[in-house]
């Protein structure tokens, strides 16, 4: 019953986002017409700008627009760039698998790396793993990841050469995944160890020490499950700031993905792609947010 | 959830996002060229496309000038003129398009006749020309307006030669055709094996940086075997490294200011005057570490270039603007009935020397009491055609058929399409008429002179240097001599080392 709500929620926020969005969209001050003509030495004759505006769907009033609109994406049209004047759907399909890639094995990474260093934290508080965690946030968040990104490409790379930031291959990725993860895993750690810190504050995890457990085996044994679930939920926020690293990556280091795409889009005013861009972002949120709350599902079983 | 599972989880995730990309991976050994420009589409007639693609050795024009600064026939054999706006070219005869079938008139005159009707830079010389093929290899061409030497017509950029394809696409004659083209970020290219020599180039992976200094760390850490337009400030470190060669060569391009002449402060030319004489044209080249202080529109080899360097002069910069009207304040700035003289200054990052030289820029402009916002934008065609700038830091390339009449009429005669100084003189424009009729290359350069002292007195532009660029090298490339700026970045004779292959 609790999945149905979510979808039918999940369904409404989509709704909202997408008639909020395209509505702002079609308010913004330039007219693609007015630039399409500018940037591509077309004639500005009537003929021409008419033509533009019944082929691109600008002639019609906007709730119309929108449910046309609307009724395409559904069914897998999403529009024609008014820029390069190909396909949005294709060219989201060839560029959504680097930007997934990115952002999914970014955080997966973090939450993989968060939870030992977040565990040795709030074991051995003010020890090394305990300053380093709290070092590390500090510092992603100090730090422009542009400028760490160079730095890092800079040793990582032309020093040491031990990754190819801008080989054809699989390897491009690795440098860019370590960026997008590292602000996540500063945070995820953090919030993971102050949910097993206030474990260890709790009468249940002295009576486990009582027992015989070493703090350690205690805090693993009584406190990971419940700091998990923080971290999970700590994770449907960070997957708002790993769509931001990816963008970043994927300028930094030439990767084709959607939002090196949306970059040029936004100064075209390129509304199809635009549109496109806000939906899949969405979805992204969605997906993490379901997965997010499935996974704690799991854990806590008076969710359900 | 167990983090034993989370990990397994994520690493078999990671394994299949590997290896779904080293899928795509190419299985030859192709040579990687970046810039920090790209060809905004395939489309040769939109926008500045043409240009790009001949740059990308895709395309070819029917005249282009030669390494030496000639003007001399590339698909083209010769051009004869049969009236006062009549004209007959006759095309090399076994030139091939890439999909195999021969150059024809017929066909050549159906992709100029597209890019007539869409876009507007090819009207700028001789207005919209009509076409008529009499055979295969004799193309009648017909101007609006008189031109005196039409093969310097034919070596405009807009006017690369095409093929229209029943697709929508369009084919070319290049040494490369194009294999795959991802917008903003690659392009794919395989050797046409129409064009000679096809034995001797390999495919070409030409990757878009969105910055210069990225595109310097990729060159160092190996990835490419080109970087072109270096920027200055990295070259000594770049030469000291073993496996890199780095060139230099002068341009045909002049880095200048233009100076919108519609909006209200600079309205007034004398404050244009002003600016003109504050730009510290030494100081800028050295802040770019290379190129000459600008004598005026075009590079000094060019036989109608101006003799002097443009000069500089902050005391009759500063009169100029008290007699506008523009006094110092107690700040040391420049206001009228309270009114600050603040300016705004843009450039844009795809040449990275424009954006070092924007805060030497606003630096210079203070010393004469002119405060200066500057701003550096992604899309500078736009912003300069929707004229939301006061002063655009611009890099062009002023005679890139060798003559200079392309450049004047193009991007300052009153109305033209790309007339960002929104600068209108029918004195000028008369300037600009004599180059109509007038075809011998003597007199062409005293109506440029004319032309050049007019701009001068007017400043809607403001010629800064005239720069030298650098490209680097991997070992492969290191035979690779630029030259033609980079409208001919990659040719025939590209210069891969063999040993390499």
């Amino acid at each position: 019953m609790n999945l149905v709500r979510f979808g039918i929620r999940s369904l409404t926020g989509l709704f909202a986002v997408s008639l909020a969005s395209f509505a702002i969209i079609t308010m913004m001050p330039a007219d693609p017409v007015s630039i399409a003509i500018r940037v591509w030495n077309l004639p500005a004759t009537d003929e021409t700008v008419a033509a533009l505006r019944v082929q691109w769907g600008l002639d019609q009033p906007l709730l119309p627009r929108y449910f046309r609109w609307l009724a395409n994406f559904v069914t897998g049209d999403w529009g024609r760039s008014f820029r390069t004047g190909e396909s949005v759907i294709a060219e989201f399909v060839e560029r959504l698998p680097v930007s997934l890639s990115l952002g999914m094995a970014g955080l997966a990474l973090a939450i993989v790396l968060a939870i030992p260093l977040g565990f040795f934290a709030a074991a051995y508080p003010r020890g090394l793993a305990d300053r380093f965690s709290r070092a590390l946030s500090v510092f992603v968040q100090a730090v422009p990841g542009f400028w760490l990104g160079l730095v890092l490409h800079w040793v990582l790379g032309v020093q040491l050469r031990w990754i190819r930031p801008f080989a054809n291959d699989w390897t491009a990725i690795v440098l860019p995944v370590l960026l997008v993860a590292l602000h996540s895993v500063a945070v995820l750690a953090r919030v993971y160890r102050r949910d097993l810190t206030e474990t260890a504050a709790q009468p249940h995890f002295r009576t486990a020490l009582a027992k015989g457990l070493s703090e350690r085996q205690a805090l693993w044994r009584h406190g990971h499950r419940g700091a998990i679930y923080a971290l999970l939920a700590a994770v449907r926020s960070e997957a708002g700031w790993v769509i931001g690293s990816t963008a970043t990556m994927e300028i930094l280091f030439g990767l084709p993905g959607i939002s090196q795409f949306l970059v040029q889009s936004i100064a075209a005013r390129d509304q199809m792609v635009l549109q496109a861009y806000v939906m899949v972002i969405a979805v992204w949120m969605l997906i993490v947010n379901g997965g997010a709350y499935l996974a704690m599902r799991l854990l806590d079983p008076r969710l359900a | 959830m167990p983090p034993k599972f989370m990990s397994q989880l994520v690493s078999a995730w990671l394994a299949a996002a590997s290896l779904a990309a080293a899928g795509t991976a190419v299985a030859a050994e192709p040579l990687r060229v970046g810039a920090t420009y790209i060809t905004s589409g395939t489309d040769p007639a939109k926008g500045s496309n043409g240009w790009a693609l001949v740059s990308h050795g895709v395309g070819e024009n029917l005249f282009t000038v030669d390494k030496d600064g000639r003007l001399v026939p590339e698909l083209a054999e010769k051009a004869e003129r049969t009236g006062d706006l009549t004209w007959t070219i006759t095309l090399k005869p076994g030139r091939m398009f890439s999909d195999g079938t021969p150059v024809a008139a017929k066909a050549l005159a159906a992709g100029f006749e597209n890019t007539f009707v869409n876009n507007k830079a090819a009207l700028a010389t001789g207005g919209k020309l009509t076409f008529k093929a009499i055979d295969d290899l004799i193309l009648k061409v017909k101007t609006e307006k008189p031109v005196p030497y039409i093969q310097a017509l034919f070596a405009e950029w807009p006017l690369i030669a095409y093929k229209p394809a029943s697709d929508g696409n369009a084919v070319f004659t290049g040494p490369y055709r194009i294999e795959a083209f991802k917008t903003d970020a690659s392009i794919t290219l395989e050797p046409n094996a129409r064009f000679p020599g096809v034995d001797k180039r390999s495919p070409v992976n030409f990757h878009k940086f969105g910055d210069a200094q990225t595109m310097t760390l990729a060159l160092e850490s190996g990835e490419l075997d080109l970087a072109f337009g270096l920027p200055s400030e990295v070259v000594s470190r770049l030469k000291a490294s073993p496996d890199l060669t780095i060139k230099s060569f002068p341009v045909g391009y002049q880095y200048l200011a233009f100076l919108n002449t519609a909006r209200p402060l600079l309205g007034d030319v004398k404050v244009r005057r002003a600016l003109d004489l504050a730009f510290d044209r030494r100081e800028l080249a050295a802040a770019i570490n290379g190129g000459e202080p600008a004598s005026g529109a075009y590079a000094a080899y060019f036989p109608f270039a101006g003799k002097e360097a443009r000069p500089t002069d902050l005391a009759k910069a500063a009169a100029l603007l008290d007699e506008a009207g523009w006094k110092k304040g107690a700040s040391g700035m420049r206001e009228k009935d309270g009114k600050p003289l603040r300016l705004l200054a843009i450039t844009y990052p795809q040449r990275p020397d424009l954006v070092t030289m924007l805060p030497v820029v606003k630096a210079e402009l203070a010393r004469i009491g002119v405060a200066t916002d500057t701003q550096v934008v992604e899309n500078i065609q736009q912003v300069a055609s929707a004229g939301d700038f006061d002063i655009a830091l611009w890099a062009q390339h002023t005679a890139p058929s060798g003559d200079p009449a392309f450049f004047l009429n193009s991007m300052l005669r009153s109305g033209a399409s790309l007339n960002y100084a929104k600068y209108a003189s029918p004195e000028f424009d008369a300037i600009l008429d004599r180059f109509a009729t007038e075809g011998d290359p003597v007199k062409r350069v005293t109506i440029a002179l004319d032309a050049q002292a007019k701009l001068f007195a007017d400043a809607p532009a403001s010629f800064l240097v005239s720069p030298v660029w650098y490209v680097g090298m991997s070992k492969r490339l290191r035979n690779y001599e630029p030259w033609g700026s980079d409208y001919h970045v990659l040719r025939a004779d590209i210069g891969e080392a063999k040993q390499a292959r």
